[in-house]
């Protein structure tokens, strides 16, 4: 045994519950050693030292607060145990009337509602079933009322294009893009916005706002129109994305000629290609 | 010098003194009832029994908080608060516990939050708080021998770190298994082992250092 092993025995030999289970190898050594004698022996002179040390006794206070306390938990304790032995007698009683009482305070209860409820309450509106086929057609009627309003809002946005600033242009385009089903009218007008419009967020929320009508053969060719006069390449990608998920094919010229245009930017032309690949 | 094996003498652990200070009779009466039973009769609502466990157990336990704390009116609250808090959490007290150990649990608990008190604001001692005490110290003599040497202990502990000096006393003064200190300390058995030799050799450094540093 060296005297890396010897010491971490040390904690062993040191405790007097554990003494005697020491490896008498470990004692071997240590009585071999004069290094780990230094050190078992200035180990234990600590311990000599420290358990030696004078014990303290706390002052009477200590003793005086500790029973003080007691005595008030004592106190306590038989207060909660002198309310709960009051109260138990309650619940006994409180059953027994429970069964007579609940079902006649209720009943009671129930009567004095109905009563208060036919005299006070107004009128009770009849409601339409919502299978009438006549509430049906006035509903139609106001959802057809509805969406006219909204497309004439729009239109009417459109059709000042030129006098009002961006910021209502933008609103108008916003506006269009929300309706569900926009008549051909508005269409036109986003496309116009989309080919004409000088600001460039307005053309992207053209585009966007175009999306959900790819499938209809003049949007698709609308956007293929602008898109070689287009300049800004933020709108440009815009478009080319749209074409590339519309799978328009005669689109294809278009993009080759964007693919190759030296002047053209950089991602507008990878973007070009990419569409070329997809469709 | 080479000692023989029969001359390695390892210090037997401090007894426990009682209240008196004399050294607690080995055989007890054969009614007295264990700790474990007075907490759970505490925890069963007979309160004086409590009264029992405070007087077989305030002693060391103030012992260990004067010596984690180095504060004797700190010490003596925090064990006030221990004890209170037994009173306060008696439910939670467990059939298989060990009382010893969850008492030290409580102290480590409280000892904690009187530090982070501590550590908050500076602590004013109230000169009404203030109790004479008798001299302890078994001789004159012998004290004036000695003197010097708990100084330097005291200062010594004092400098070793809150946790090494926590396990240390736990393992050394309070008559509690490895396994009752890990349990206290939240770690392995190995762990808590390894702790307190750690910090009995960081004593040992700091304590040698020290003598050495009053005899130059």
């Amino acid at each position: 045994m060296n005297c890396s092993d010897a010491r971490d025995i040390f904690p062993v030999l040191l405790d007097r519950r554990t003494a005697a289970n020491a490896q008498l190898e470990a004692r071997t050594h240590l009585a071999g050693c004069p290094d780990c004698q230094r050190e078992f022996s200035a180990l234990s002179q600590t311990l000599a030292a420290l358990d030696t040390m004078p014990t303290s006794s706390p002052s009477p206070r200590l003793r005086q607060n500790f029973y003080a306390m007691l005595e008030e938990e004592k106190h306590a304790a038989v207060s909660r145990g002198g309310a709960t032995a009051a109260r138990e007698p309650r619940p006994a009683r409180v059953a027994l009337w429970r069964w007579f009482l609940s079902p006649v305070a209720g009943a009671t209860l129930l009567l004095f509602g109905f009563l208060a409820g036919a005299r006070y309450a107004p009128a009770p509106a009849v409601a339409a079933p919502a299978t009438d086929p006549a509430t049906q057609r006035e509903l139609a009627a106001l959802r057809t009322k509805v969406d006219t309003m909204s497309q004439l809002v729009g239109y009417s946005f459109l059709q000042q294009q030129t006098q009002r600033p961006a910021n209502d242009r933008l609103r108008g385009v916003l506006t269009s893009a929300r309706l569900e089903n926009p008549n051909q009218q508005i269409l036109n007008y986003l496309i116009g916005a989309l080919a004409l419009d000088p600001s460039t967020n307005v053309r992207l929320c053209a585009v966007e706002a175009l999306y959900p009508h790819a499938d209809q053969e003049i949007v698709r060719a609308g956007v293929l129109a602008s898109l070689p006069r287009e300049q800004s390449p933020l709108v440009q990608l815009a478009m080319i994305d749209f074409l590339a998920a519309a799978r328009d094919h005669e689109a294809a010229p278009a993009l080759e000629k964007i693919s190759q245009t030296e002047t053209a930017d950089g991602s507008v032309r990878a973007a070009a290609r990419r569409a070329l690949v997809q469709l | 010098m080479i000692a023989t094996i029969d001359e390695i003498n390892v210090h037997s652990r401090p007894a426990v003194l009682n209240r008196s200070g004399s050294l607690a009779p080995v055989d007890t009466a054969p009614a007295q009832r264990s700790d474990h039973a007075l907490m759970l009769a505490v925890r069963d609502g007979e309160l004086d029994a409590l009264g029992e466990l405070f007087e077989r157990h305030h002693g060391p336990l103030f012992g260990f908080l004067v010596k984690l704390t180095g504060h004797r009116p700190a010490a003596e609250d925090i064990a006030q608060t221990v004890f209170q808090r037994m009173l306060k959490y008696r439910h939670t007290y467990r059939d298989d516990g060990s009382l010893t150990a969850w008492m030290y649990h409580l102290a480590r608990r409280c000892a904690a939050d009187y530090f982070r008190k501590a550590n908050a604001a500076p602590y004013a001692t109230d000169p009404s708080d203030l109790h004479y005490h008798a001299d302890e110290a078994p001789h004159a003599a012998e004290r004036a021998a000695t003197r010097d040497d708990h100084a330097l202990l005291h200062v010594a502990l004092a400098r070793l770190d809150h946790g090494d000096r926590e396990v240390l006393l736990l393992s050394r003064f309070q008559e509690l298994s490895f396994a009752e200190v890990a349990g206290i300390l939240e770690c392995s058995v190995g762990a808590a082992k390894v702790r307190a030799h750690r910090a009995l050799r960081e004593l040992r450094n700091s304590y040698f250092q020290l003598q050495k540093q009053s005899l130059s």
